[in-house]
């Protein structure tokens, strides 16, 4: 596997990561409320759809790298 | 990997940068890459600490036989020194490190880095027809690391409180508040294990990456495949014993509280509120960390001498294994299992019944594969003509010696049988006979048998002959009374067994096992005189001296740098030996076909001798 | 014949790569084992006590959220200096690889941060029916030693372990301030005779703690050991892109499959210890 392969694995696994820990924080705010819990979880959201997209960018630039 | 280098001629450079073109004496034979001399190496200390550690096992087997008597020699009281050995009696606490030690430095320092250091690093890059290892720089690195790792045991017997003393398995909360000797046993065994883990990964890309054209796995030699599955036990079993060894040495060093449950008491005191310990952690953790490597231990232990015993026989049958492709799936399942026994080494510590029962039915299991091995083994000797050469007396005394080391197994592998007999000498018995006279045969064996490609030179049969049956007699009889003895409820790791009425019963066994082991060692001096004259003076032979089939025999002896003058090519299996239909009685994998009827080049034909 | 090694930059023609990669992924294998085998400790550690602080209670989960903003960040300026190489752009790998040992520093800073604030933070077990505790209301408390006076008048360092460091000293005591204030408390004076215990937030204060200095200790360990190898590819090791490129591009697709895996272990690290 090379390194692009296992790339896209974790940014695979970051993705899930980010959208994991924004709803933990958001479900933080729904329970204690707090600003920073919800920018964190707003934040945290958002950069997982970043990721989702670096992911397919990266993979449009690295199209010729053999996944081996 | 798809290679869109502009610039770059594809493989332009093939070959790697070391110091291989280097000719000074510190270069060739001290921090050498070519792993015929590491091979070298790791046999010579491998053998030193095997020594070393049945030394240690000789002085306790001084206290078990004569409790509580001076040793026979004061120069021996006084090398001791008065702390370990007061007034010439060996010392509660100094036998205790010897036994812990003894344990360590058999399985870690003298075994494994013969059966896979030694003859894996020797036999494997010839046997699959590669000019070396993949990593010739780690394979150096795994040695000296390896060297370390021994140096920092043998220190620890200098450190006050002396060595670890809390058995090879160090169990806490003993070893956890055991004196600094344990805390040099850690670190050690994170150089073992770094080791090790260098090793394997070495062995496996080599085996997987660098076969000689037309040598497909199913035509590698079992010895091969043997060292393939040990390489991967050692990848993955290791390192829960280096995490285990991490905790450990958290705990000691940095006063956490992984292995020391809450409520500790030593010495009638209560252990946390003394030193400040959190307690919270499990004793019990340790143990599963532990046997998790322990247990596939066992097959690195065995799997190499079953590799080593399949060659010769082969070898010397002049006939094909029989079930070659049964031993290659029977060595895999053997090795996946191994992962998933372990903790039948502990029934005895109340984790349940429905745990009990799972680790009990996969040990039944896992007997299957090694009996299936063993078969293959005894059914290849049926209608063979067979040559009784020292290498074959060896492989053939390994065959009922692992037997009765594995079938004695069996009552422990079982919860309602091992009630009784487990921490007894019967598990000594069991796992001894397993380990010396099964593997360290095997391993004598395969010196008997790879020595002329080493040297060039035959060692001398009748020295051969007055090494193999006294130590095959005493091997027996060092660990046969054990079993006697462990039924007879006789504990193992006592000091004095005589304070017990049943101790005192089986006294006269423990006596014979004493000087049975004693002259055990006197049997191995025509060994290390043979070892050490036929170097220079043993009898001059070819290069394939026992007319083998397999591709270490195609390469000069010794092979040189790069071991083949030219590359082998493959063309069959790993044992055509008595083909019907041609001249010769064997037919190296190397041969061509057209050429293979003809003989060989290197040695003349044979007639078949049946 | 020479001792060339094959297969050492080609791949091989059945396996697919060369001898290098296949044994960084081996040495992966292992580390998974590894840190496999302290997550499973951790479990049984976990599962076998009788109560277990929730991580967000006590561990800084804003410095840990930087810290693996800051990995992940990493691990794409790795692999865009793989790529870079890849494209024959030398200058554009030195930028890169400069950027992924930055951010490796950093998050070592950050750590070291996380790690002093653990060291400096006590807790104090009051003995009971002393006139402290009747003060404090509550046997156990926890905050920062303003200033602390031993026996022979000098101060004592953030390394006390229990309070027979302090011989017949004196601390001063700032408690936390309580859930939801921002405002601490005033310092309290507390003699050795008061306190059952005192100990700073270490590996040894209770098995979390030890959990998480084991875990995030090693893992800091193999982050040093990547800038190392980050390095020596940066500087001395970068003179092979002249004689060889196509090995020198192995080399550091191999430290960027490593580097990757130190930061996949933060990932799983960073939910287990600090949210669950």
């Amino acid at each position: 596997m090379s390194l692009k392969a296992f790339h896209i694995f974790f940014i695979l696994v970051s993705t899930a990561f980010a959208l994991g820990f924004g709803g933990w924080a958001l479900r933080e705010y729904a329970r204690d409320g707090g600003l920073g819990m919800l920018a964190t979880g707003a934040g945290s959201c958002l950069s997982s759809v970043a990721l989702a997209v670096y992911g397919v960018w990266f993979l449009r630039k690295l199209k010729h790298v053999s996944y081996l | 990997m798809t290679d869109t280098h502009p610039n770059g001629s594809p493989g332009a450079r093939e070959a790697h940068g070391g110091g291989h073109g280097e000719t000074s004496f510190l270069w060739k034979y001290v921090f050498s890459q070519d792993h015929k001399v590491i091979g070298i190496q790791y046999g010579i200390t491998g053998l030193c600490f095997l020594f070393f550690g049945f030394t240690l096992m000789m002085l306790m087997r001084w206290q078990l036989a004569y409790p509580n008597q001076p040793l026979p020699w004061p120069w021996l009281a006084e090398l001791l020194g008065n702390i370990r050995a007061p007034g010439g009696v060996l010392e509660a606490g100094f036998y205790n490190q010897l036994g812990a030690m003894h344990g360590t430095i058999m399985v870690f320092l003298g075994v494994v880095p013969i059966a896979v250091g030694a003859f894996g690093n020797y036999v494997v890059p010839l046997q699959i027809g590669a000019p070396d290892m993949a990593f010739p720089k780690l394979n150096m690195a795994s040695y000296w690391v390896y060297f370390c790792g021994g140096v920092i045991m043998l220190a620890s017997f200098f450190v006050p409180g002396g060595a670890a003393s809390s058995g090879w398995t160090s169990y806490p909360p003993l070893s956890n508040i055991a004196t600094q000797g344990q805390t040099w046993w850690l670190v050690g065994m994170v150089f073992l294990i770094t080791s090790s883990l260098l090793g394997s990964v070495n062995f496996i890309v080599t085996i997987v990456q660098m076969r000689a054209p037309g040598l497909s796995m199913f035509r590698l030699p079992f010895f091969v495949w043997a060292q393939l599955v040990t390489a991967f036990l050692l990848l993955l079993a290791f390192p829960p014993l280096e995490a285990a060894g991490v905790l450990q040495l958290m705990d000691r060093v940095f006063g956490t509280s992984f292995f020391l449950p809450s409520g500790l008491v030593v010495n009638a005191i209560p252990y946390a509120q003394t030193t400040g310990y959190s307690g919270g952690g499990s004793a019990l953790l340790w143990q599963h960390l532990f046997w998790f490597l322990a247990h596939p231990e066992v097959y690195v232990l065995i799997l190499p001498a079953m590799g080593i015993v399949a060659e010769i026989v082969a070898n010397n049958t002049r006939k094909p294994l029989w079930g070659y492709r049964l031993l290659v799936y029977a060595a895999i399942f053997l090795g996946f299992m191994s992962f998933i026994v372990w903790a039948h080494h502990m029934f005895m510590t109340g984790m349940g019944t429905v745990m009990s029962t799972f680790f009990q039915t996969t040990t039944m299991i896992i007997s299957i594969p090694s009996v299936i091995i063993l078969t293959c083994m005894i059914l290849s000797l049926w209608g063979g003509s067979i040559r009784f050469s020292i290498p074959m007396l060896f492989a053939l005394a390994f065959l009922p010696m692992f037997a009765i080391g594995g079938l004695t197994g069996l009552p422990l592998g079982l919860t309602l049988s091992d009630l009784h007999l487990h921490d007894t000498y019967y598990v000594i018995g069991h796992f001894h006979y397993v380990v010396a006279p099964g593997t360290i045969m095997a391993l004598f064996a395969g010196i008997y048998y790879w020595y002329p490609k080493v040297t060039g030179r035959k060692m001398s049969g009748l020295l051969g002959h007055l090494h193999f049956w006294p130590t095959l007699i005493l091997m027996n009889s060092i660990f046969m009374p054990m079993f006697f003895m462990g039924m007879a409820g006789l504990n193992r790791r006592m000091y004095d067994q005589t304070v017990y009425v049943h101790g005192r019963g089986v006294q006269p066994l423990s006596l014979m096992v004493s000087w049975s082991a004693w002259m055990l060692a006197v049997a191995q001096i025509p060994f290390i005189i043979n070892f050490f004259k036929s170097w220079k003076a043993g009898e001059k032979v070819n290069d394939n001296p026992w007319e083998a089939t397999t591709l270490e025999w195609a390469a000069p002896s010794p092979p040189p740098h790069g071991n083949f003058t030219t590359l082998p090519e493959v063309h069959r299996g790993p044992y055509e030996y008595s083909v019907p239909g041609q001249s010769g009685d064997f037919c190296p994998q190397h041969a061509r076909p057209d050429s293979a009827s003809e003989g060989t080049p290197s040695a003349p034909p044979v007639p078949a001798a049946h | 014949m020479s001792t060339a090694i094959p297969w050492s930059v080609k791949p091989h023609p059945v396996t697919g790569i060369p001898n290098a990669k296949l044994g960084i992924w081996l040495f992966l294998a292992s580390e998974v084992m590894l840190f496999g085998a302290l997550f499973s400790s951790y479990i049984l550690i976990r599962t076998g006590s009788e109560q277990w602080p929730m991580g967000r209670t006590i561990l800084n989960i804003p410095l840990a959220t930087l810290n693996t903003v800051i990995l992940i960040t990493s691990s794409v300026t790795m692999v865009m200096a793989w790529a870079s190489l890849k494209m024959n752009q030398f200058g554009k790998f030195k930028l890169f690889q400069t950027l992924t040992i930055l951010l490796a520093l950093g998050f070592m800073v950050v750590k070291a941060f996380e790690y002093g604030g653990k060291l400096h933070h006590y807790e104090v077990t009051l003995v009971e029916g002393s006139e402290a505790a009747d003060k404090a209301g509550a046997l156990k408390i926890t905050g920062h030693i303003d200033h602390a006076t031993a026996g022979n008048g000098g101060a004592i360092t953030s390394w006390i372990r229990s309070r027979d460091d302090l011989h017949d000293g004196k601390i001063s005591f700032v408690a936390d301030p309580p859930a939801g204030s921002h405002e601490h408390p005033a310092a309290i004076e507390l003699a050795a005779e008061d306190m059952e215990r005192l100990t700073f937030f270490g590996p040894h204060r209770d098995t979390f703690f030890a959990v998480y200095f084991t875990l995030t200790g090693l893992h800091g360990i193999h982050v040093l050991g990547g800038i190392v190898v980050l390095l020596y590819f940066l500087l001395p090791g970068s003179r092979m892109w002249r004689t060889d490129p196509e090995r020198f591009t192995g080399r550091i697709e191999c430290t960027g499959l490593y580097w990757h895996f130190v930061d996949l272990v933060w990932i799983f690290l960073f939910p287990t210890l600090y949210l669950l």
